[in-house]
Order: C-alpha cells, then structure tokens, then sequence
C-alpha cells in the first residue's frame, strides 16, 4: 500500500493537471467567443480572393445628348485546360478566328492552369463566330470596351482610357471619378496557393455603373469649326490650327478644335499634320518604324497635347484688347484722343517698327485699335504705367489658370512686376514678350465683351446616373464686375468697328454685328518667318452669344492674321450663328423692329 | 481470502521461464477504451488535416494517415503486450536503458539529422525516429526505480540528488536541442520524485530554482527572447516567426462554438504548416469549435484521472511512480501544445499526445500505457475485504 502523503500528493498532482486544463478551456473559450469574431475575420480576408467586375464606364455626350464616348460590346476569350475536350480543334479554331500565331496558343491551351487568357477586347461578331463552334473549354465572356462614335473629334478634348477602362487623358481623367463607377467583385475561397476551391459559395457585389457626363460640346458646331480648320490647314500648310468656340456669358466651351486630331479608337498611332496634305504616309511609316519606345512615346504625347490649354504663346495684336481695356478702366485715354504713327516709337534706347512700314500718321484712339497700331499702344500702355496695368491683367484673370476641368493646364508666363522697364511694358502693350494660353486669352475677352464678368471656361454641363436621370450639375465660379460695364460697352463698340471698318475686316457675316480683332505672333526665335496668325472674335457684338478665337500655327506663304484667320472665323461663324438661332439682321433691321410691337398689338 | 491471493502470487513468483513475466488479474477496460478513442480521434483528425497537403505533395491523400496508421497498430500491439508484462521486469533494464539512452542522445548531438531547424532524429537504416521519445520511457522507468529504492531517505537531499542525477544529464542533453522535450522529462523527473518524498518545501524551492534556470536559458539563447516578442505580439512578425502563431490564432478563433465542420478547415489547406503535426489541436478548435475542443480536453481530463486512480491503487509505491511518470508525460505535453495553439505562451514545438502525427510519438506513447495498463493489471481489490 502506498503511503498517505504519497496519495495525498498524487491527489495534489491530480487536482493541479485539472485546474491547468481549466484554464486552458477558459483561454479557449476566450478566444473562440469573445474573438471568434475577429479571427474570423482576419482569415476570410486571408482566404478570399476577389475577382473584380468592371462596372460600365459613364457615358460623355455633347449638349444635346449626342453620345461622344460610348462603351462597345467586346469579349474576352480564354480557354480552361481541364474541360477542353480536343486540343487540336481548338487550338485551330482560335488561331483560325482570332488570326494569333499558333505556337503561343497551343502553349496557353496546354497550360494546366485554372484559367489562360487568350485574348481580350474581341469584336462580339468574332466572338460570336467562335461561340457558335461550341468547343468545350473555351470561355468567352463579354465585357464593354470604350468607343468614340466620331474617331477623330474632339479627340484632344475627349481623351481616351487605357485598358483597364480608366482615363487617361482629356475629359475621361478629368471627370474620371464621375465616369468611373465602382468595380464589383466576386470573392471565392482559396488555399493558400490562390487556387480557388471547389463547392464553395461565391459570394457577389454588383458593380456600380459610373454617371454619364453632359458636356458643353456641341456636335455640330464641333463639326463646323473642325471643317474650316482642316480647310486652312491644308490649304495654308500649317503644323497645326487651332479654334475654340465658347459662349462668353458662361464659359461653356461649345467647339475646341485641334488639327491634326488623331483617332481616339486609335490613339497609339502616330498622326502628323503631313498626311493630312500630302500623301507621304509610306515614309512617315518607315520614321515611325525607326523611333526609338521613348521617341516613339514623346511623340504621342505631343499628339495628344490640347494647344488650347496645355501650352502657351505670344499673343501678338488680340492682346490689344486688354491694352485697351486696362487704358478705359484707368481713364487714361478717350476713344476720340488723337496719336500720331511714324511707323515706329523709340522706347529707351530702342527702336520698335509698327508693322505698317510708313506709319499711320494721326490717328484716333479708335482708329488705332482698328488699324492695329504698335505705337498707339505703346503710348497708351506708357499711360497706364506698369502697376496699373499688371493690377488689370490680374482682374483678367492673367496670372492664374482659367480652371478649366481638362488636366494639365499651362501658367501664364509674365514678367515680374519689378523687372518691367519701359521697352517690356511697351512690347507687352502689343501682346509679346510674355506668354498666355489662347483660353485664358480668350477668357480675359469674355470679361472685356459680355460686361465684366469673369468666367470660368468649361465642358461638363451635368452628370444623369444610369438611368438617365440627372443628379448632379456642375458649377463654377464667376467674379462679377471683373472691369466696368462701360468699359466693356466701350470695348465692344471698338472691336466692332475693327471688323466693321478696320483690320479684321475679313472677319464680318453677312447680316450680323461681329467684333474681333486680328494677330499676327512672330514665333521665337525671331528671324526665322515662323507665325501664329490669328483672329478673336464675336458675335453679336452688341450682345455677344459666340466668342471665338482661331490660331493657325506656322502658315506657309502670306501668314497675316487678318488675311488668313479672319475668313476662317467668319466661315464658321456663317455657320455657327444661324445654327445657333441668332437671327440674321439684314436692312430691313428697322422695319421688323417696327413690325413685332405692331404685331403684338394687333393680337391684344 | 487474503492467505490465497498471497499464495497464487507466490505460486505465480516461483513460476519458471517465459511464464514468469505475464500476469493474468484485472485489465482496466475503461483506460484502454479511453486510449483506443483517442487513437482512433487522433487519425480522423490526422487525415482531415494532412489529405489535402498529401493530395498535392505526394499525390496520395491518404498518406499520412497510412503511416500513422501503421505506427499506431504497432503501438497498440506494443501496448497490449506490455500490458500483461510484470512491470516489475524492467527493474532490471533501467540502468541499461539509461545508460544506452545518455548513449543515443550523445549520438543524436553529433550525428543527427536536422529537420526543421533542429538536431532531433537519429536514422537507422531506413528508419528515422527520435531517440528523446526513447527517452522519456526509460527516464520514467529508471526514475521510479531509483526512487523507490531510496524512498525511505529521498527527503534528504543527496540521496535526492542520487536519484535523480542521471535522468538529469538526460535531461540536459535533450535540452539542449529541444527546450520543450527538455522540460517535459525535467517535469517527469520532479514530479516522480515529489511523490516519493514526504518533503514539500524544497520542491518549491525547487520549482524556483527551476524558473531561474529556464530564465537563464531564454537569456542565453538569443532565438528564445525572441520568441518572446513573438508571442506576445504574433501581428507584428507576420511575414516571419509571427506567421504559424498566427494562422493557428485564425484557425482557433474562427471555429466558433461549434465549428465548421469535420473537413470543413480552411487553415489546413496550407495556410497553416504542420497544420498535422504540433498545430493540430488548433484545426480541431476550427472544425469542431469550442464544443469540440472542450470534448477532448475532457478526454484527457478523464485519462489523467483514471490513471490517477491506478496510481492510488497500484500494488505498490514502484507501479505508482511509474504511472506517475506516463502521466505527467502526458498531461504536460497536452498542456504545453494546447497552451502553444492558443498563444498562451512562448511557441514551442509540442505535438499532442495520441493525436498529432508522429509514428515515434504515438508507439512510445503506446508502450507507456501498455506501462500504466500493466500496474493496472495487478491491483489488488483490497476494497473487496
């Protein structure tokens, strides 16, 4: 028999294993209760693997829903080893329909892997070709790829999406957020090697469909402005013209024409203003064979540049306006106040030409304008004095972007206020020696026509949710009397009679009051005969509805502005303006006017 | 009644040759009912864990559940033969068996293999296996003989130190390559020694003494300490020691109440090494829950106290001791892998005893039941007078 203490102390032992296990259960029963929850968690995190949806990109159209970027039907194609029934045959067939080389798609078919992608963004009509063959183990799912119904238009303010359906550049990164909608995604149970398990449930988050955008874009007026500038871009041989049609009340862009556009369905291929005169497209093919990715690569970025926005330059002569206006604001100069041209000014130790040779002799504030005097201006800008008219440029808007919603907008490059001597302010007076983009140009002259108000450039109108249903508008700043109402009055009735009577001449339409003004930028370096010709102009000038502005870069043989780029302006807008629902006013101008009250009393 | 059971003995004593060593009395069905249930446990559980890692590795899923198959029909049939041998004989094997294991585990130390970072098996022909597990069987034997014959004088402590000195060096030896086997046979070692001594102040003094040699141990070796930071913050070494700790953390807590099903364990598919092995108390928690978790620590509950119960009853204090030594082999070891799986302490290689794989494992574990069964075997009804 044992002895008592040895029994007791085996009891002891006994009594000290049980508690021990006690606790054990307690720590267990902790972490299976009370953190049960957590792990559980962590390990279904840990054990899923997401498979994503792709939710359907928005859809941009221009003002009056015409549908600008659209999404296509295509499929992707892949092929899952273990259910593929004959090899050969499929390996045929997808060779055959989808014209791939044979050596890499036997090697997919072949591959023991869950799945192998062979290829995606397939036409629906090929897809569909394949389908019908019934071939066990093919996968064909559909998908939507993005699409732009009109190539070519309005590609640099559009953009295109890169091949997970996300902007890349344009207005489809810009309004990426809006467009996008949010990925769904289908979870599966894996081991720990990714492979997904079989019998498992799926569990599935619908993808949320992106909101459409509604652009300022009019088609049609798109259409017309992307006309005219392909006219005289081949018939003046020039590198590249540029229009932008806004509305100056609001700053809805309805036109931003680029040429050479380049296809958006298409925007990895190399365009060059060339092919679009000559037909040296063999030659170019074999340049672009010999690029180097990263030549290759800068060029289709400079392709894809939006001059209106994305680079700058001299503005030469349409600069004259806000000259003008700075002068009007401050009260320095009286439209009659008479000048005099001798076809130059010395400024310090400078001599500056007018570009009228012989000068204008005496002339009138108002003729000045309209003879697009350098000396004038250069009096008139002396007048001023720098302080002053740096303290117009920035109620302008001058300094800073206009906040147009496309990315990548360039700065304004100025002087600094201190380094302005009297030969800088003097040549700024007439639009050189500093760069702007034509959009804040053009912005600055919304200002200067519609009263004061300064806007904000801009193309998204509105977004509708999938089903058409508006949700939300866009709005944007205004700075309300930016200048004075009777400067813009004044500025008005001046840019008129430059149409009507001066330099911009060629820029008039038939039955309606247009006012503009003409440039004519020598480029830099000077010397070497390289131009931007270009006119702004308006209508109707006493209201303006439309203000556009044309620039064409490097014309070849006579490159004035007023000669090359006023007509342009006046073609489109003989289109624009009608289309617009602007009434032509012919002579007989009076007599309606007469006519409606007469009109209307009779209905009373 | 009492003169004739004396005198069957004596008859049984006098008996000559092979007849000498069986004994044919009283089988404790209830512990051999309790020990098949867990084996039986331990291959489902095997199986479910190991099929899918067997399936891709060896492309057999079943392949770990063969082997261990095969050990655990080994062990039983070890088990049942020891059993009806007086566990008196090995009185006379213990020195030997000590001696021959301070052997293998000088040899393990120079010419063992390495297997997961550690110096632990011995190869044999074909045969691996861990001469630790050996080990464990003939400290217990040796320890509970040496303890017996100095029982009377085992308070003081030089004879303490007579006794126990050789199990020591065993101890250390395994210690060095493996600190948890090194504990688990220190444990057995003390535990066999505080029930033969009528003493109990210079056991805890002991148990400090003990603490402060572990403590040296973890300062020492540089790869415990960290360990420690590891355990108490697993989130922090995901990508390295954290990682195991951690899926076993996931595996224990998403189990719930009760469970995800037998086979239904995520964790196992890989997420989880050794998910058959040391951690695969932490696949039962998933499979079986709470409800199934707290199951089989009853059923090691009630097999430490049965064996409790034989250890109370055995014939004499030898039997006790023995039983004694088994089961704190045991209980220890369920502790600390349980204890491991749940990140309450330090992680440390411990399989659980009869479940996890390990042919060595479960045979030795076999055997020393056949130990405890045949102490078992001879109690005497005294209650029946």
């Amino acid at each position: 028999m044992l002895k008592t203490y040895t029994r007791k102390k085996i009891f002891v032992v006994l009594f000290c294993v049980l508690f021990a296990f006690f606790l054990l259960f307690i720590r267990l029963g902790y972490l299976m209760i009370c953190r049960s929850e957590f792990y559980l968690n962590k390990a279904q995190a840990l054990h899923e693997r997401e498979r994503s949806v792709k939710a359907k990109r928005g859809i941009v159209y221009d003002r009056n829903g015409v549908e600008l970027a659209g999404n296509k039907p295509v499929c992707s194609i892949s092929v899952i080893h273990s259910q593929i029934k004959d090899e050969n045959a499929v390996v045929e067939a997808l060779c055959r329909i989808l014209d791939l080389p044979e050596e890499s798609v036997r090697k997919k078919v072949e591959a023991n892997t869950i799945r192998e992608k062979i290829k995606s963004n397939v036409e629906k009509k090929i897809a569909d070709e394949l389908r019908e063959l019934g071939l066990a183990g093919v996968m064909i799912d559909e998908d939507y790829k993005r699409y732009y119904p009109y190539d070519t238009l309005a590609s640099k303010v559009i953009g295109f999406t890169g091949s997970d359906n996300q902007g890349i550049v344009g207005l489809e990164v810009a309004y990426e957020d809006v467009l996008a909608g949010i990925p769904g995604s289908i979870l599966t149970l894996t081991d720990a090697h990714g492979v997904e398990l079989k019998n498992q449930a799926e569990s599935r988050r619908e993808p949320v469909a992106g909101n459409n955008l509604y652009t300022t874009l009019d088609i049609n007026m798109q259409k017309y402005a992307q006309q005219a500038a392909i006219k005289v871009l081949k018939a003046k041989q020039a590198k590249r013209v540029s229009v932008i049609l806004m509305n100056p009340q609001n700053g809805e862009i309805y036109a931003m024409v680029n040429v050479p556009e380049y296809n958006l369905n298409d925007p990895y291929t190399l365009v060059d203003v060339a092919d679009l005169y000559v037909t040296p497209i063999e030659r170019k093919k074999k340049e672009v064979a010999a690029m180097t990715d990263k030549q290759k690569q800068d060029a289709l970025n400079n392709m894809w540049r939006n001059f209106c926005i994305n680079d700058t330059y001299e503005p030469g002569s349409t600069f004259k306006t806000v000259t003008a206006t700075a002068a009007l604001e401050e009260g320095v100069v009286r439209v009659e106040d008479t000048f005099s041209c001798p076809g130059f000014r010395i400024v310090e130790d400078r001599r500056i030409r007018c570009h009228k040779v012989g000068g204008h002799g005496a002339e009138t504030f108002r003729e000045g304008i309209m003879n697009s005097c350098n000396p004038v201006f250069m009096d008139v800008g002396a007048r001023v004095g720098v302080s002053n008219m740096y303290k117009n440029y920035k109620k302008l808007g001058l300094f800073e972007k206009t906040g147009v919603d496309l990315p990548g907008e360039a700065s304004s490059i100025m002087h600094k206020q201190e380094d302005v001597g009297a030969v800088e302010l003097a040549t700024m007076s007439f639009g050189q020696s500093f760069q702007i983009t034509p959009l804040q140009l053009l912005r600055a002259v919304s200002a200067i026509v519609n009263g004061g108000t300064l806007v904000t450039p801009h193309f998204g109108l509105y977004q509708t949710d999938e089903s058409g249903e508006r949700v939300k508008s866009f709005t944007y700043e205004k700075k309300e009397k930016a200048i004075l109402k009777s400067t813009s009055d004044t500025m008005k009735m001046l840019l008129e009679a430059v149409v009507a009577e001066g330099s911009g001449s060629k820029g008039q339409v038939e039955g309606y009051r247009v006012g503009g003004k003409t440039a004519t930028s020598e480029k830099l370096p000077r010397g070497t005969g390289r131009y931007i010709s270009s006119f702004l102009g308006f209508a109707p000038a006493n209201h303006p509805q439309i203000l556009g502005i044309i620039l064409i870069d490097e014309p070849v043989g006579i490159y004035y502005g007023g000669t090359i780029a006023a007509p342009v302006m006046s073609e489109i807008f003989s289109n624009v303006l009608p289309y617009m629902g602007l009434k032509a006013e012919y002579i007989e101008k009076e007599e309606t006017e007469v006519m409606v009250p007469f009109f209307e009393d009779t209905v009373e | 009644m009492a003169r004739r059971r004396a005198k069957r003995s004596g008859r049984r004593k006098r008996k000559s040759g092979l007849g000498a060593l069986f004994v044919n009395g009283y089988f404790d069905f209830t512990l051999l009912f309790i020990v098949l249930f867990l084996v039986a446990f331990g291959l489902v559980m095997v199986y479910s864990t190991s099929s899918y890692t067997a399936e891709l590795k060896m492309g057999d899923a079943a392949y770990y559940l063969k082997r261990q198959g095969v050990f655990a029909l080994a062990g039983i049939v070890a088990m049942l033969g020891i059993s009806k041998i007086d566990y008196h004989v090995w009185k006379k094997f213990s020195a030997l068996a000590m001696i021959v294991t301070v052997g293998l585990l000088g040899l393990v130390l120079v010419a063992g293999a390495s297997s997961h970072g550690a110096t632990r098996w011995l190869q044999i022909g074909g045969i691996t296996f861990q001469p630790s597990e050996v080990a464990k069987i003939a400290i217990i034997l040796f320890t509970a003989h040496m303890s017996t014959i100095h029982a009377a004088r085992i308070g003081n402590i030089k004879v303490m130190i007579k006794v126990i000195w050789a199990p020591i060096l065993a101890v250390a030896l395994i210690a060095t390559e493996n600190l948890s086997t090194g504990i688990i046979c220190a444990a057995i070692v003390m535990m066999i020694v505080f029930v033969t001594s009528p003493k109990i102040k210079q056991f805890l003094v002991m148990g400090l003494g003990v603490a402060a040699i572990l403590a040296f141990f973890l300062m020492i070796a540089s790869y415990r300490l960290d360990r420690i930071k590891v355990w108490l913050h697993p989130e922090d070494y995901v990508s390295t020691n954290g990682y195991q700790t951690l899926q076993a953390l996931y595996a224990v807590g998403s189990g719930g109440i009760f469970g995800k099903g037998l086979g239904q364990s995520i964790q196992k598919l890989d997420f989880l090494p050794e998910s058959h092995n040391d951690y695969i108390f932490s696949i039962i928690c998933e499979e079986l829950g709470l409800f199934g978790a707290a199951c089989v620590i009853a059923i090691f509950a009630l097999l430490i106290w049965r064996c409790m119960v034989i250890a109370m009853s055995a014939p004499d204090l030898y039997g006790a001791l023995i039983v004694i030594g088994v089961i704190t082999h045991i209980a220890i070891q369920s502790m600390l892998n349980i204890a491991v799986v749940t990140n309450s302490m330090p992680p440390t290689g411990v399989p659980l005893p009869f479940i996890s794989y390990g042919g060595t494992a479960i045979f030795f574990l076999l055997a020393e039941m056949g130990l405890v069964l045949s102490v078992a075997g001879q109690i005497r009804m005294a209650k029946e007078y």
